[in-house]
């Protein structure tokens, strides 16, 4: 127990210290942070409301350590502030509208490379050296190589412009209203083909190459060899004796990999303009929206935080040997 | 290490990647004298399919696309290669410096090292180039090597706890040897494989991530690299009005040595942790045989 209690006091150790970097990133700039953070909002701001943004962003006057504590109190009180390009929207409600299709992108791509990974993973070690196994490890070596961009723009080429198979940007038809109807639904499973395929590719190949090296390391074991000399079936060894123990560190990847979520999509969701987080967080660094940027950083640290903490607990679950440490 | 590199040269995998690297190396080095054009330069009418004049085609404003390939090669190289060192260098002597001298010190760098790792390296970095505003290519090397340590250094120091339990080690700490000489003389050797994936390794990513900071528009326009040509071409519609040339070239050219590194990476890994290794059982039982007997 003390060991989750010990991580939990260094995990908001770790948030203090993202928030702190947020809050000295914009002052770090040259010039005057206020005068840049405020100059893209032009006139569309009245004086009232210049105040109240930033107040939420602790630029209150006073000395540094006074904005610092103002910062940290709307941080932890949830308080976003507002968003500079498309004020008066409040930053929470911008990112919680983009959330649900990264979460639909990167959670459908993350389960289907994770089962997919995993499982050729398996087969790979298994019959290590052979002709599957060279193919698919150095396969999903390149894979994992390759730029998620180039991976988007080759299948936005070939299947978006070239054979014209999948729709080319947006989440769904611009043109249908949202609803639980047959027509967007399949609208939306149409538009994000070709971004959870590029994801997955990508994804596939680090469960692969990890449950694979478990995997080899675990095959040289005394109850491996124990096992398969009380004749028991090779698929029975495969996955009931070696699968299950490799597959620790395989389940940490795969929550770290859930951490990543927010932000692992950012370049496929620009290059196919999906109106996820990824693609807010770039539209508000090309417009200098600061607000929104700030709020997105801490989301993404806190998510991934999240994912640390439960892999802790899955390992206290799964390792009984951490539990008395 | 005679023995490493030996059974690294008969590594197919190691071989094919490091032919791939050394040709696209060439390539860079030899620019001048395989194209005739000057990367920067308007020199043809724009979006020409590759043809005699412009093997690759020319991009929107008429500039050659092979020439730009070939002088963006040198700055992706260079970046790649240049991030990577210091990459390694701050991981590997953090990592090798907490794991020896422990106590306080392993402390405050492991909680440093863990702080890092959980924060998401992608967004702060596009965060940091756009607040540094057009960030040139050597100015993203050096966002990478403050911000991508910390695995490196998590790593080293995993590997280097071990090393330290080592006979040699304890009687070089006997013979009153100081901490600095141990660390570079008797420690860091042990840990080389570990230094070498971590290298290969962070070459890998900073090639991709110059190359994405740039395509997404973060970096100098004025830089001829093949992330700005990804850029550049996107801005140009390139795919819309079937340009493939101008978008596919720079594509391939980071895939190309994507594969090779990513090869060579492979490689480092079976010829540092040789339960790993593929290649037929006879010829590895073979070499170890050899390797005995050297040793012997």
């Amino acid at each position: 127990m003390s060991f989750l209690f010990r991580r939990l006091g260094f995990y908001l150790a770790a948030f203090l210290a993202a928030a702190t970097v947020n809050f000295f990133l914009p002052r770090l700039m040259p010039g005057d942070p206020i005068e840049i953070m405020f100059s893209s909002a032009g006139g569309d701001l009245s004086v009232e409301n210049l105040e109240a943004l930033k107040l939420t962003f602790g630029f209150v006057d006073g000395p540094l350590w006074q904005q610092y504590l103002t910062y940290l109190q709307s941080v932890f009180t949830g308080d976003l502030g507002r968003s500079i390009k498309y004020y008066p929207l409040p930053v929470t409600e911008l990112l919680g509208r983009a959330l649900i299709w990264t979460v639909g992108l990167m959670g459908t791509a993350t389960l289907i490379s994770f089962t997919l990974g995993t499982v050729l993973g398996i087969m790979a070690a298994w019959r290590r050296g052979s002709a599957f196994d060279v193919v698919f490890s150095v396969g999903a070596i390149m894979a994992t190589s390759m730029p998620a961009m180039v991976l988007s723009l080759m299948a936005l080429f070939f299947f978006g412009f070239e054979l014209n198979w999948f729709p080319t940007g947006y989440a769904a038809d611009p043109a249908l209203d949202p609803a639980f109807s047959w027509q967007y639904v399949s609208s939306v499973v149409r538009h994000g083909i070709l971004p959870v395929l590029t994801l997955s590719i990508v994804l596939t190949g680090g469960f692969l190459v990890t449950m694979r090296n478990n995997m080899i390391n675990l095959l040289g074991e005394d109850y491996i060899v124990m096992a398969r000399a009380k004749g028991l079936s090779n698929s029975r060894v495969m996955f009931w004796y070696a699968a299950r123990n490799a597959l620790l560190p395989t389940v940490s990847s795969l929550a770290i990999a859930m951490g990543t979520v927010l932000g692992g999509s950012l370049v496929t969701e620009v290059v196919f303009n999906y109106p996820g987080l990824g693609n807010t967080l770039y539209q508000a660094i090309l417009a200098r929206d600061y607000p929104v940027i700030q709020g997105q950083l801490l989301i993404m640290t806190l998510a991934m935080l999240t994912a640390n903490f439960i892999v802790d607990i899955s390992y206290v679950l799964l390792d009984p040997r951490l539990r008395s440490a | 290490m005679g023995a490493v590199l030996k059974s690294f040269a008969q590594n197919r995998k190691a071989l094919t990647g490091l032919v791939i690297v050394a040709i696209i190396v060439a390539l860079a080095v030899a620019a001048p004298w395989l194209t005739e054009y000057d990367p920067t330069r308007r020199v043809g009418r724009p979006h020409q399919p590759p043809s005699w004049d412009h093997w690759l085609g020319t991009t929107r404003i008429g500039q050659d696309v092979f020439a730009r390939l070939l002088y963006g090669a040198r700055t992706s190289l260079a970046v790649g290669f240049g991030a990577g060192l210091l990459i390694t260098a701050v991981g590997t002597i953090l990592g090798i410096v907490a794991g020896y001298k422990g106590g306080r010190t392993d402390e405050v760098i492991s909680f440093f090292t863990n702080m890092v790792l959980v924060v998401p390296n992608l967004p702060l970095l596009l965060v940091l180039a756009a607040f540094i505003g057009q960030a040139s290519p050597w100015v993203i090397a050096l966002i990478l090597g403050v911000t991508s340590w910390a695995w490196g250094a998590r790593v080293t120091r995993a590997e280097t706890l071990s090393v330290k339990q080592k006979d040699f080690v304890k009687s070089a700490e006997m013979l009153g040897e100081p901490s600095w000489r141990i660390m570079l003389f008797e420690i860091f050797p042990n840990v080389i494989s570990i230094v070498g994936i971590n290298f290969v390794g962070s070459v890998i990513f900073a090639v991709i991530t110059e190359a994405t900071l740039e395509f997404l528009g973060l970096g100098d326009p004025k830089t001829v690299s093949w992330g700005m040509m990804l850029f550049n071409a996107q801005n140009a519609s390139a795919l819309q009005v079937g340009a493939w040339w101008d978008i596919l070239s720079p594509c391939f050219a980071l895939v190309a040595l994507g594969a090779g590194l990513s090869l060579l990476n492979f490689a480092v890994d079976e010829v540092a942790n040789p339960r790993l290794r593929t290649g037929n059982t006879l010829s590895r039982w073979s070499l170890l045989m050899r390797q005995g007997e050297g040793r012997l």
